[in-house]
């Protein structure tokens, strides 16, 4: 007894020993401690308690894996083990050889129902289940010892429990045996999701398809029946020929029962992973299979002198080549060179979801053409992201593990460079319900990897929700969300520059499709931004993450070769154009004259007729561009954007309003000296250049000083300004400004 | 009478009144403390109420009404029964933007007896935005009572340039137009 405290009761173990040495009561075992003592002897108490759990739990299992001879268990007896063990399995699950015995038990048939079910119902894992006792209980389940409901509730926690089983190969040698359990009316719901849980491609047998077939005809449309049919039909198209559906969401009941709330609970308490990682990681980490890691190196070798000896001995080789049919388990994938050597052979495990984790896995399923591995992968995804989804399911506790859950999804998809549409299906179902709090960059971030496609349904389920979001939360919720709407256009122009480098046809997508696709993303942004600036008077940090939108939307049509050009809506134009600091008026011009840049590219391109373009910029871009410039020039070089601006929703004022501003000089007061968003630039300019002058007299710059002041402003960084005003600008030859004076000033 | 009418009292100096209308008033009273925790720049008023009409007897004392808040739980079939007939008690001119929908309750997925579907239906018939939130975690509730601030403010008129029937029009759904 002393050795067992020491090693499982980690606290005060010293003080425990202490009081039983001085107190002779707390010897007798079973701890008969009087109540009226200290606090300290409830916690000796708890650690005897503790002790008695494990001694029960061991005398319940040694009792059980006896009771088989016993003629007559008694009920009483039997009663409480059955109390030790379930009390066990609440508190700390159980170990993994407690397993076999209770299987045993409980499928045999030897005791009562009510003895069996609670049993089954106690089968809480601590860590994993051992296949063996799997494998055993399956054996029983073939005799039909127990009744009815007792093998039905088995299959239920099989179900449940599949991620814990450690190894997982005899199991898939017992494919047929589950397979013929599919007779019984009452199991086959879940013998199928069994099935589906452990097909593989080998699997896949005509006579098993006929058979389906035939208990489809029997019992109708089944969706368990669909789910294996449509199942087997992604691994073999060719044998499975009916017409099965689309996809459904779900096809198999939630069958969790008991099991699941008590596994978290003792996860929780035993502070170990919860089932979401435990899923993730599951498939990756074998540390028992050490020892086949040399048989696998075995195996490598034999291909290799095949191609050596492949001259000299036929047969030989042929053997060879029929050896290495097998598959490569991939709990031993380490090196990308395994994987290349392997990747004719590789399989993919049982669990999907441990491939997000694994990069290796994640290059093979990009090159590999194989359906049924996304079918599987998004199965497993929507589940897992419909079920543990913190704001639409109150009592999940985990909302971290959803967090990160969610961030490996969304690395997944940057490494492989495309969306999950598992994904983009969670998002549109689950945004409109969306807080704007939970979770809110990474879901954001997952928005940014929708699937490009040419269906405009993205309008009424991505647009309209976070339209209603947006607008109703604070001003870093928005920037967060325009940082992510840029990011998706740059995801999807991406994706087609990729598509068409390589040719390939995708589907639906044509040009004409995705650019109104595109379009309509932009015209998205421009009225949020419009409203947005209004809502939050023209704030900065707000505007600068619209300028960085329009930042890619500029350059569309000559960085990513898409026929689209839109110009920002003037809601967005004139607050840039009008803005109060200098980095925002910087973007605007760099922007401005990128637009220029394009569209002087696509004119040429059109003029020279060197490529039949299907689409030509309308008169209206261009239209709207110098309407723009117009006001630019006028209010950063010319002073005359009141007089000048076109556009509708622009600074025109008549010259009666503009004389009762009472500022002199009009017609040289508003350019890039006097901007309030360059006036720090120009006192700290006349400081350098008049160290003496306390009154700063702005008109001084002009002639040669303008030039210098020019110069200045492009060392302190506007370089945006810089290439606009080369672009723009024409300038008049030094000697006539020389002479002219004040021209230019 | 007993209708209550946006524009027949003067409104108060910068401030702002919210009237929530629903069957739990224990969940009421929570966000109404949670709004009132929030930082603002302008004065709130909250006023709760279990259905409409409010008694007339008090009508004098009180303010004029910016924001009216309609609460649905989706457990519960009898609060949407409930706002069903407290809306024919709110003038016409409400619906212009200063009326909205709050669902509360989507944690619980499994236990909704009203569908999602007939809110929204109910938002499109009557103009108005619908939110979904599950006031029960603490942080979805702060999230929400900022976000019914904000659009108090716009529906006070504390927002230049934007008015409520504005702001409403731009949550609308795009198949409409």
């Amino acid at each position: 007894m002393q050795r067992r405290r020491s090693s499982k009761t980690p606290k005060q173990p010293q003080h425990v020993q202490h009081k039983n040495q001085t107190d002779l009561s707390a010897w007798r075992k079973g701890g008969k401690i009087d109540s009226e003592k200290s606090l300290q002897y409830n916690q000796s108490a708890n650690d005897q308690k503790y002790d008695n759990q494990e001694e029960s739990l061991e005398q319940a299992l040694s009792y059980f894996g006896k009771v088989q001879d016993c003629v007559a268990p008694k009920k009483n007896v039997v009663q409480k083990h059955l109390d030790a063990v379930e009390s066990t399995a609440l508190k700390q699950g159980l170990p993994p050889e407690g397993f076999e015995i209770l299987l045993n038990v409980a499928l045999s048939g030897r005791l009562a129902d009510t003895v069996n079910t609670q049993l089954l119902k106690s089968l809480i894992p601590a860590s994993v289940i051992p296949e063996n006792s799997v494998v055993t209980a399956v054996s029983w389940l073939c005799v039909s010892k127990c009744s009815g409901n007792i093998q039905l509730l088995f299959l239920k926690w099989l179900i449940t429990v599949f991620d814990f089983i450690d190894h997982k190969e005899q199991l898939h040698a017992l494919y047929g045996f589950f397979f013929s359990f599919l007779q019984d009316e009452k199991l086959c719901p879940y013998v199928c999701h069994l099935l589906y849980l452990l097909t593989r491609k080998e699997n896949v047998k005509p006579f098993r398809i006929r058979i389906l077939l035939d208990l489809q005809a029997k019992m109708g449309m089944q969706s368990h029946l669909q789910a294996l049919l449509s199942l087997y039909k992604l691994f073999c198209p060719e044998q499975v020929t009916i017409t099965l559906p689309g996809k459904m969401k779900t096809y198999f009941k939630n069958s969790e029962g008991p099991w699941k709330a008590a596994i978290t609970a003792v996860r929780q308490r035993n502070q170990g992973p919860s089932p979401l990682s435990q899923a993730v990681f599951l498939g990756t980490s074998q540390p028992q299979s050490r020892k086949r890691k040399w048989n696998a190196q075995l195996v490598i070798p034999a291909s290799s002198t095949n191609t050596n000896h492949l001259e000299e001995d036929r047969e030989k080789s042929c053997f060879y080549l029929h050896n290495t049919n097998e598959s490569f388990p991939v709990e031993q994938l380490q090196t990308f060179p395994q994987l290349l050597q392997n990747i004719h052979r590789l399989e993919f495990p049982s669990q999907m979801g441990s491939v997000l984790t694994n990069p290796l896995l994640l290059h093979y399923m990009s090159c590999v053409k194989d359906e049924s591995i996304y079918l599987r992968l998004y199965y497993w995804m929507g589940q897992m992201l419909q079920e543990e989804c913190t704001w639409c399911v109150v009592d999940n506790p985990y909302e971290e593990e959803f967090k990160s859950f969610l961030e490996t999804a969304y690395k997944a998809e940057c490494f492989l460079q495309e969306g999950f549409s598992a994904c983009e299906e969670f998002l549109y179902k689950t945004l409109p319900l969306w807080d704007g709090f939970c979770c809110r960059s990474e879901v954001l971030r997952l928005v940014s990897w929708i699937p490009l496609s040419s269906f405009s349904d993205i309008k009424q389920y991505l647009f309209d929700p976070l339209a209603q979001l947006f607008f109703t939360s604070s001003i870093y919720f928005k920037c967060s969300v325009l940082e992510s709407l840029k990011e998706l256009l740059q995801n999807w122009l991406n994706c087609n520059v990729i598509q068409m480098d390589l040719e390939i046809s995708s589907g639906n997508t044509t040009l004409s499709g995705l650019v109104n696709v595109v379009a309509e993303l932009v015209d998205f942004v421009g009225r949020i931004s419009t409203v947005a600036l209004r809502l939050e008077n023209n704030s900065t940090f707000l505007l600068y993450f619209i300028l960085d939108f329009y930042g890619t939307v500029c350059d569309m049509y000559l960085k990513y070769n898409l026929p689209l050009l839109i110009m920002p809506p003037a809601g967005v134009f004139y607050p840039a154009l009008l803005s109060m600091d200098s980095v925002n008026l910087n973007q605007l011009c760099y922007i401005m004259y990128r637009y220029r840049t394009n569209l002087v590219a696509a004119k040429e391109n059109e003029l020279s007729k060197k490529k039949i373009l299907q689409f030509k910029f309308s008169n209206q871009t261009y239209q709207k561009y110098n309407q723009y410039i117009i006001a630019m020039v006028g209010c950063l070089w010319t002073s005359s954007a009141f007089q000048k601006d076109i556009h509708p929703q622009g600074l025109c004022m008549d010259d009666k309003l503009l004389s009762k501003t009472a500022v002199k000089e009009l017609k040289n007061s508003f350019n890039i000296v006097y901007h309030p968003a360059m006036m720090g630039y120009s006192v700290r300019f006349l400081q350098q250049i008049c160290p003496d002058d306390t009154t700063f007299n702005f008109k001084l710059i002009k002639g040669k000083k303008w030039d210098w002041y020019l110069e200045y402003l492009y060392t302190q960084g506007l370089k945006g300004l810089k290439v606009f005003i080369e672009s723009s600008i024409s300038r008049v030859s030094q000697a006539a400004r020389s002479k002219a004076g004040n021209v230019e000033a | 009478m007993a209708v209550l009418r946006p524009f027949d009292k003067l409104p108060k100096l910068n401030s702002g009144v919210l009237l929530f209308v629903g069957s739990d008033e224990e969940l009421q009273r929570r966000l109404a403390e949670t709004i009132l925790q929030e930082k603002k720049d302008f004065n709130i008023n909250i006023h709760l109420a279990t259905s409409l009409p409010l008694p007339s007897e008090r009508d004098h004392l009180r303010p004029r009404i910016d924001l009216v808040v309609f609460m649905i739980d989706i457990k519960s079939k009898y609060s949407l029964k409930n706002v069903e007939t407290s809306l024919a008690y709110v003038d016409a001119s409400y619906f212009l933007g200063k009326v909205c929908f709050l669902v509360t309750g989507v944690g619980r997925k499994n236990d909704c007896s009203i569908e999602t579907n007939a809110v929204c239906k109910l938002g499109e018939a009557y103009c108005s935005p619908v939110l979904f939130c599950e006031l029960e975690l603490e942080g979805v509730r702060v999230a929400t009572a900022q976000r019914l601030v904000r659009m108090l403010g716009i529906c006070a008129g504390h927002i230049p340039g934007v008015s409520a029937l504005s702001f409403v029009s731009l949550m609308r759904k795009s198949n409409d137009d």
